[in-house]
């Protein structure tokens, strides 16, 4: 049982938004839509949710297209927040609850349960535009899950929360996870993505450029990035004299070097204990997503980096 | 969960959070206020009259007259304005007192102790001369009334020097047989009254009017209501839950739902108004008579009617309004793209009030015509139900016509909805929304 979106196309216009978007999630995955701003992202999930008829290709759940399921298999928090501002928070949380065909009465035990759990169950009574931005997000957040949808699509969850709450819904998405439910969202904090996805896709201009478990798309890249750390002085110099590796992040406490596909990172532990010194810290790892991501797309250009600085500040 | 729940649970949402919406309960009041005002207008108007009382003082220096002439000229001048009521009952509007003296009776016109001083004196040829003292204009009312009555007088007292009695006089001053009747021979029974013809079509107007303030005030607010989902992005939340028909039907019937219960408010508060008519009138004006029927003309098929083109007018021109919000995505923006209903809402009114008032040829076949064209007909038909003009087939007819425009309606709107409600930020062509109807995405 999957989430299968296969060869979308939409153009708008002369534009052509999607060209080709495949990738897939499992069931019960988390997997982390990544792109610049404009990329598809979007699109692509409004096409899932079949707010709009892509051009050509096909989404599928269990095989069967997703337009054919009932609404209550899904679960949308959009991008831009969207609440009834003048609205007592419980009151549009059960009128979102039944419209997904819950109870009144049900939908305003599993809302108070909710609110409960993230901590804002006193503004239950409160009209929606006098809670703060991320309160106003764990309630968009709730409503998106009130109705135990199977299958939920996020743009950009974890923007504007702090430390506390990020931490409270990152719990929340594991115990979906152990549910059963399927979680798709976007991100632009990639150690976010890294942390909690199983899988990623990486979508650039309307294609996706590397998609899969989020393990292989690291492997993928094909290079390896060693964390090293010794008591020989001059480290950076002797490091740099080594064939098939380049600096990539000189720290205070380690060097973060990056080994060429086909070279072997043990080299550099090997030329290390050559030098001499005691080797204080050696550790082999994937590249990070961020790398991946610089890679395979190119850094996010300055303006979306300025507007992405407060989001990616966690 | 099935399309009709939704459509009732956003029908509900929106009535539930608009209904104590301060702009809605204060424009209740509004109509509630000017309606009881209208409703008492015949008790109100009466109070004003008796407060507004005349003092006229007379000076007869005539010494030969035959009867009292201040008496005369009273029984006179508050017959004149005696508008039915028993003249026991109320106050009379002239007060005549006579005053020996002439000087002193001007002098207290000036100070306005008295709105007029008349003097009666008799000219060497013997026939009575009136002079009247007032600040008031020359051909006023009152002025108006004192002229005629004193010519009653006049000729009463040449009558008198002819030598006929003033007991024989009563005689020759009874009114004779006048009767009126309908042209059409066909036709008997009594015809109207100048208030029963007037209260028919001021009913023809005044339902109109509310039919056209519900159509441009409630429409205006279901555009709001789409717009404003929209521009707080909260259109994308229910629209993962709920079909773009069932949100555009559930907004319509609950706006409707909310103008219904304005006007049965004003129904029910201007229908006790008028059965409470003859209690509040014993109280504010100190008699018993006066009681109110309801308005001449104003049946129950009369009202079903007006229920019926209220209702539909309503549904056609709300959902073309909720169509229109769906296009725009600020609330700045509302009023420019809901124009084109506005315009054609206006000049429906216009046409039927002018037609009911005989401004323009309501026999005319092209108006005939256009008061079957379902966006006009609910501003029409009104006005010629009760004028009598509407032939037998133009009800049924105009209102399937109606029907059938709403579901039309219905169609076009939920594809215009359906995609103009994820359009952000684009100035909608007259192409781009053919697009959208012609696609549905």
């Amino acid at each position: 049982m999957a989430l299968v979106v296969d060869g979308l196309t939409k153009d708008f216009g002369s534009v052509r938004a999607l060209d080709g978007v495949t990738f897939s999630v499992q069931r019960g995955g988390i997997c982390g839509f990544l792109g610049a701003n404009g990329a598809g992202k979007t699109t692509t999930m409004r096409i899932v949710l079949g707010f709009l008829r892509p051009d050509s290709g096909s989404v599928t759940w269990d095989d069967r297209e997703t337009r054919e399921w009932p609404r209550r298999t899904w679960g949308y928090m959009p991008e831009e927040r969207g609440l009834y501002l003048r609205m007592p928070v419980i009151d549009q949380l059960v009128f979102f609850g039944t419209l997904y065909g819950l109870t009144r009465s049900r939908a305003r035990a599993l809302a108070a349960e909710w609110l409960a759990r993230f901590r804002i169950a006193d503004y239950a009574d409160r009209k929606a535009e006098s809670l703060s931005k991320g309160n106003q997000q764990k309630v968009q957040f709730i409503a998106t899950v009130l109705h135990d949808p199977d299958v939920i699509l996020m743009d950009e969850p974890f923007v504007g929360l702090d430390p506390i709450n990020a931490a409270l819904l990152r719990e929340a998405f594991l115990e979906l996870r152990d549910r059963g439910k399927t979680l798709l969202f976007s991100t632009h904090q990639l150690d976010q993505a890294e942390e909690l996805c199983d899988s990623v896709a990486i979508i650039d201009h309307g294609r996706v450029v590397t998609a899969g478990p989020t393990r292989e798309v690291k492997r993928s890249a094909g290079h390896q990035v060693v964390r090293v750390a010794t008591s020989v002085p001059d480290e950076l110099v002797w490091l740099r004299s080594l064939p098939h590796v380049t600096v990539t992040h000189p720290g205070r406490d380690y060097t973060e070097v990056r080994v060429d596909a086909g070279a072997d990172p043990q080299s550099v532990l090997r030329a290390a204990v050559a030098r001499g010194g005691d080797v204080l810290r050696f550790e082999v790892a994937d590249p990070s997503l961020e790398q991946i991501f610089v890679d395979r797309v190119g850094a996010l250009d300055v303006e979306e980096r300025t507007l992405a600085a407060p989001e990616v500040r966690p | 969960m099935s399309g009709l729940a939704n459509v009732a649970a956003v029908a509900r949402r929106e009535y539930m959070v608009r209904v104590t919406t301060r702009s809605y309960v204060f424009g209740t009041v509004v109509l509630l206020v000017g309606v009881l005002a209208i409703a008492f207008a015949p008790v109100i108007i009466r109070a004003i009259d008796q407060s507004s009382q005349q003092r006229i003082a007379v000076h007869v220096a005539a010494t030969d007259l035959a009867g009292d002439p201040a008496a005369t000229l009273s029984g006179l001048l508050n017959a004149a304005t005696d508008t039915g009521t028993p003249a026991s009952d109320r106050k009379p509007d002239f007060v005549v007192t006579p005053v020996p003296d002439l000087a002193e009776a001007r002098q207290a016109v000036v100070a306005g102790e008295y709105a007029a001083a008349l003097e009666i004196g008799r000219a060497t040829g013997g026939e009575l001369g009136f002079t009247l003292y007032t600040n008031d204009s020359a051909t006023g009312r009152t002025a108006g009334l004192i002229r005629q009555a004193t010519t009653a007088i006049a000729v009463s007292d040449r009558l008198a020097r002819l030598g006929v009695a003033p007991a024989g006089q009563a005689g020759l001053f009874a009114p004779a047989a006048f009767g009126v009747e309908w042209p059409d021979p066909a036709k008997s029974g009594p015809t109207r009254g100048t208030t029963e013809a007037i209260g028919q079509d001021m009913l023809g107007f005044g339902m109109t009017l509310l039919i056209f303030m519900m159509v441009i005030l409630y429409g205006q607010w279901v555009a709001a209501s789409v717009v404003e989902e929209k521009s707080s992005r909260v259109m994308e939340v229910v629209l993962n839950a709920a079909t773009p028909f069932q949100l555009l039907t559930g907004k319509v019937l609950g706006v409707g739902a909310l103008a219904l219960t304005q006007y049965g408010a004003l129904l029910l508060a201007g229908v006790a108004a008028l059965l409470a008519q003859g209690v509040v009138a014993g109280i504010v004006l100190g008699d018993t008579g006066g009681s109110a029927p309801l308005p001449q003309g104003l049946t129950v098929e009369l009202l079903l009617l007006f229920g019926l083109y209220g209702i539909l007018g309503f549904l056609l021109f709300a959902v073309l309004y909720a169509a229109a919000g769906s296009l725009v995505s600020r609330q700045e923006d509302v009023n420019a793209i809901v124009m084109p209903m506005t315009v054609f809402a206006t000049f429906g009114y216009l046409v039927g009030v002018y037609a009911a008032m005989g401004l323009l040829d309501i026999k005319a076949a092209w108006m005939v015509a256009l008061a079957q064209v379902p966006l006009v007909s609910p501003y029409m038909m009104l006005g010629r139900v009760t004028t009598g003009e509407a032939m037998v087939w133009e009800v049924p007819v105009s209102v399937a016509l109606l029907v059938a425009a709403i579901v039309g309606a219905l169609w076009l709107a939920a594809r215009i909805y359906a995609a103009g409600v994820l359009m952000y930020g684009q100035r909608p062509s007259a192409r781009a929304i053919w697009r959208l109807v012609r696609s549905g995405t």
